[in-house]
């Protein structure tokens, strides 16, 4: 671990600043201060002073006690990972103390939205990269001192990462987030059940959209009127998963959500076409009933884990969550990953999306520097995370791809290669108006069959409105 | 007083009968200072509602003339939230989903329960325990109640398959447009209901048992003696339980947010829920706090209307 070295000694900073408050308090005291003390103090931080040039990236948290809070969200492996690596962080340098808290991964943006509505806000926290757009419109959040997290400029550090997510994060030339997790979304496929109809997964995975809708009518059952399994699932309990999975097929389509001018496009005829498609594999192929899940805002993919799907769009599963679920499927291993569909085949793409560590604007300097200590902290050992919480990606290039315990990683290259080739989601002020929008006019159309077209122009002229809101403040 | 003469001691007893001593500023008379002791005790309660409870309200009202992001300072903007409601087609649809989950369960949860009320007041044997077992559901966590319901609820869940033998295969209760708002407003009654049986049980119980032999004298059956004798003086407790129940389902917020989340589309979106989003999820607090404004409206037309007819109720049969 590179922070073993690091952290070594409390460091000459602090070591300064122990004998300037050592100084002040015999000032304080009372007593006077002695000619001797004053030389001795004097002497001291001119020592100090001498070594920090030597070492300098010292450690805040040797000088004073530090209480600091963090927020993240809920995920079985993520959070326990974040948890264990804060922790270890306290127990060297036992004078910081994190208030660690976590929320439902949908709430998260909600709690830190009243909590810097209240003054209540952490001092850092993750953010999903598709709010940060909203964070800098606020000027909540504070630069990062690059230096600070190792290295030596903006670009030593943007180029250590995924250029296009760095990009979201960064405003006039300063970062405002460290990249954690960067991941991208596959179809993952139960090749039992491809087998089982005749078809062999490995050749037969759907590269194109009419592609998925035939396999996905061929791997369909039904017992009457009812699906005893349904060739493919969208997501529909939750507007971000709408968005997740909605976004691609869009850009693939040839659309966008906004223009050059702000004005949402999603109703122009490519958002059409691509709407179309989405809904096709229920109103076209049959292969899917969108009122029939078990699907929970923890567990997005559980009719794929139980069987009760085939096909389901998602991001990298965790073999955790898959033995939670299915101790069969794990065991004989009956699942891959593989490329979303395209509208040629070869050419799917999928969303991508990622988290950034972030400092609070308001956090005093000296929580912002000892933040900066904990996330280098936190991601000093990449291949520590890959062991807890794989098959999660990593935005970073450096210090994980090539270890051998991530190549061992049942299709580890089909993630990565999702991750890399991935579109972003739309970073706009009004995410969380447009996701509302989108999802509602989804379920109108998947189940309550509404036109396609109305539908959209609703779903525009609701963010249009909400754009011009935010224009005027 | 020793020493003096007597005429002395009347002298001054006159005088201070007919002057009384200036009393000290600090010593007030019995009257004011009851007051004083009433005002002083009261006063908590009174600086309790104004601090947590008039305060905020009105600095709702306050803010929903302004835009107000909860990070920077709220601007003043006039009535522009308030147009910014009227044009907005998503707050229309809420109004009109709120009117009609009130109007709704507040219907359901008054006839439910008088019916409960009436069947345990048969005293069957076993009514009271029947009646303790539907006040169970009052006690279960809400968010329990609302879990369980939206997997009894799924098409094909169980209360699909108890109508399987009248040939319904498949409700999509809460995924339809149609029949997600009924399915809550049920939910609602089913929650609520035994809540108010008991209120009901209470006022049939103070019904004068005479009045019903006198009826039965006079040759009326079970349905007259319902419509002459139980229902005119059940009436005050049947307006206490509209209004209740009525304001209740105005301020009804988990129920729709867990079991439907708003949809299918729009169609169980409540202000309450459109009150949370707007302020917490779009950051606009000033247009949260407008629509907070208008159901307050609502809710104080309401209980005002209701009110009229509760006291005209208490002239009319006190």
């Amino acid at each position: 671990m590179t922070y073993d070295l690091d952290k070594g000694t409390p460091g000459s900073r602090g070591m300064e600043e122990e004998m300037v408050s050592k100084t002040t308090s015999s000032t304080n005291g009372g007593s006077g201060v002695s000619r001797r003390s004053l030389i001795q103090g004097i002497g001291a931080a001119g020592i100090g002073a001498a070594t920090a040039s030597l070492a300098p990236r010292a450690w805040a948290q040797a000088r004073a006690p530090v209480n600091l809070s963090f927020w993240t969200f809920e995920n079985p492996q993520q959070r326990p990972w974040l948890h264990k690596r804060v922790k270890l962080f306290m127990e060297q340098n036992p004078t910081v103390k994190v208030d660690f808290q976590f929320f439902p991964f949908g709430d998260l943006g909600k709690k830190l939205s009243v909590g810097f509505a209240t003054g209540t806000a952490p001092d850092g926290f993750v953010s999903q990269d598709w709010f940060m757009p909203t964070w800098f419109a606020k000027d909540l959040l504070a630069p990062l001192d690059v230096q600070r997290l190792g290295y030596p400029s903006v670009k030593a550090f943007s180029d250590d990462f995924a250029q296009a997510f760095v990009a979201g994060a960064t405003k006039d030339g300063k970062v405002y987030g460290y990249p954690l997790w960067f991941y991208g979304f596959c179809n993952y496929l139960n090749t039992n059940q491809f087998k089982e109809v005749g078809l062999d997964a490995e050749k037969d995975w759907p590269k194109t959209w009419d592609q998925l809708g035939e396999v996905a009518k061929r791997l369909t059952v039904k017992s009457g009127e009812r699906f005893t399994r349904q060739g493919f699932k969208f997501a529909m309990h939750a507007a971000q998963w709408t968005m997740i999975q909605f976004n691609p097929i869009l850009v693939q389509h040839g659309g966008q959500w906004f223009d050059a001018s702000g004005k949402c496009t999603i109703n122009n005829a490519a958002g059409v076409k691509a709407m179309t498609v989405r809904a096709s594999i229920a109103r076209t192929y049959g292969a899917e009933d969108p009122a029939d899940s078990i699907a929970t805002a923890p567990l997005p993919q559980m009719d794929w884990l139980r069987e009760r799907a085939s096909m389901f769009f998602c991001h990298p599963i965790p073999l955790q969550a898959i033995a939670s679920q299915n101790q069969k499927m794990l065991k004989e291993g009956y699942f891959r990953p593989v490329q979303y569909p395209g509208v040629e085949p070869g050419k799917g793409i999928s969303t991508t999306y990622g988290f950034n560590l972030v400092v609070n604007a308001r956090a005093p300097k000296e929580k912002q520097e000892v933040l900066h200590d904990l996330y280098k902290f936190i991601m000093s050992d990449l291949v520590d995370a890959w062991n807890d919480t794989a098959p999660f990606t990593y935005a970073r290039k450096s210090g994980w791809t090539d270890n051998p315990e991530v190549r061992k990683f049942p299709n580890i290259d089909e993630i990565i290669k999702a991750t890399n080739q991935g579109v972003y989601l739309p970073r706009t002020i009004v995410y969380n108006e447009l996701a509302d929008a989108v999802h509602r006019g989804v379920q109108r159309i998947m189940l309550n069959r509404a036109d396609i077209k109305p539908t959209l122009d609703e779903i525009a002229a609701e963010v249009d409105r909400a754009t011009e809101a935010s224009k005027r403040g | 007083m020793a020493g003096r003469s007597t005429s002395g001691e009347i002298a001054a007893g006159d005088a201070a009968y007919a002057r009384p001593a200036a009393r000290p500023f600090w010593r007030l008379h019995f009257q004011r200072r009851i007051t004083l002791w009433g005002i002083g005790f009261v006063l908590p309660t009174i600086l309790f509602f104004a601090v947590f409870k008039f305060g905020p309200m009105v600095w709702a009202i306050e803010l929903s003339f302004t835009s107000y992001d909860m990070v920077s300072m709220p601007a003043f903007v006039g009535l522009d939230n308030y147009r910014k409601l009227l044009a907005d087609p998503v707050f229309r649809e809420s109004l009109v989903n709120t009117l009609v989950y009130i109007a709704g369960s507040t219907i359901l949860i008054t006839v439910a329960s008088l019916g409960l009320a009436l069947a345990i007041n048969t005293r069957v044997p076993g009514a009271r325990y029947c009646m303790m077992a539907m006040f169970l559901t009052n006690l279960m966590p809400i968010i329990a109640v609302c879990l369980v319901w939206r997997f009894l609820l799924h098409p094909f869940g169980l209360i699909t398959q108890l109508l399987q033998p009248f040939g319904i295969d498949r409700v999509d209760w809460l995924t339809s447009q149609s029949t997600a708002m009924p399915a809550i407003i049920a939910v609602t009654a089913w929650r609520f209901a035994p809540y108010f049986m008991v209120v009901f049980l209470a006022g049939l119980l103070a019904i004068p048992k005479d009045y019903y032999e006198a009826a039965e004298i006079d040759g009326a059956g079970g349905l007259l003696r319902f419509r002459h004798v139980t229902l005119p003086l059940l009436l005050p407790t049947i307006f206490f339980v509209v209004v209740i129940s009525a304001l209740l389902s105005a301020r009804i917020f988990l129920m729709p947010y867990i079991m439907t989340g708003g949809g299918p589309g729009n169609a169980t979106r409540v202000l309450s829920m459109l009150i949370y989003e707007t302020g917490f999820s779009y950051m606009k607090m000033g247009e949260a706090a407008a629509i907070s404004v208008v159901l307050f409206a609502i809710m104080l037309v309401f209980t005002m209307l209701q009110m009229r007819l509760f006291m005209r109720g208490e002239r009319v049969h006190g």
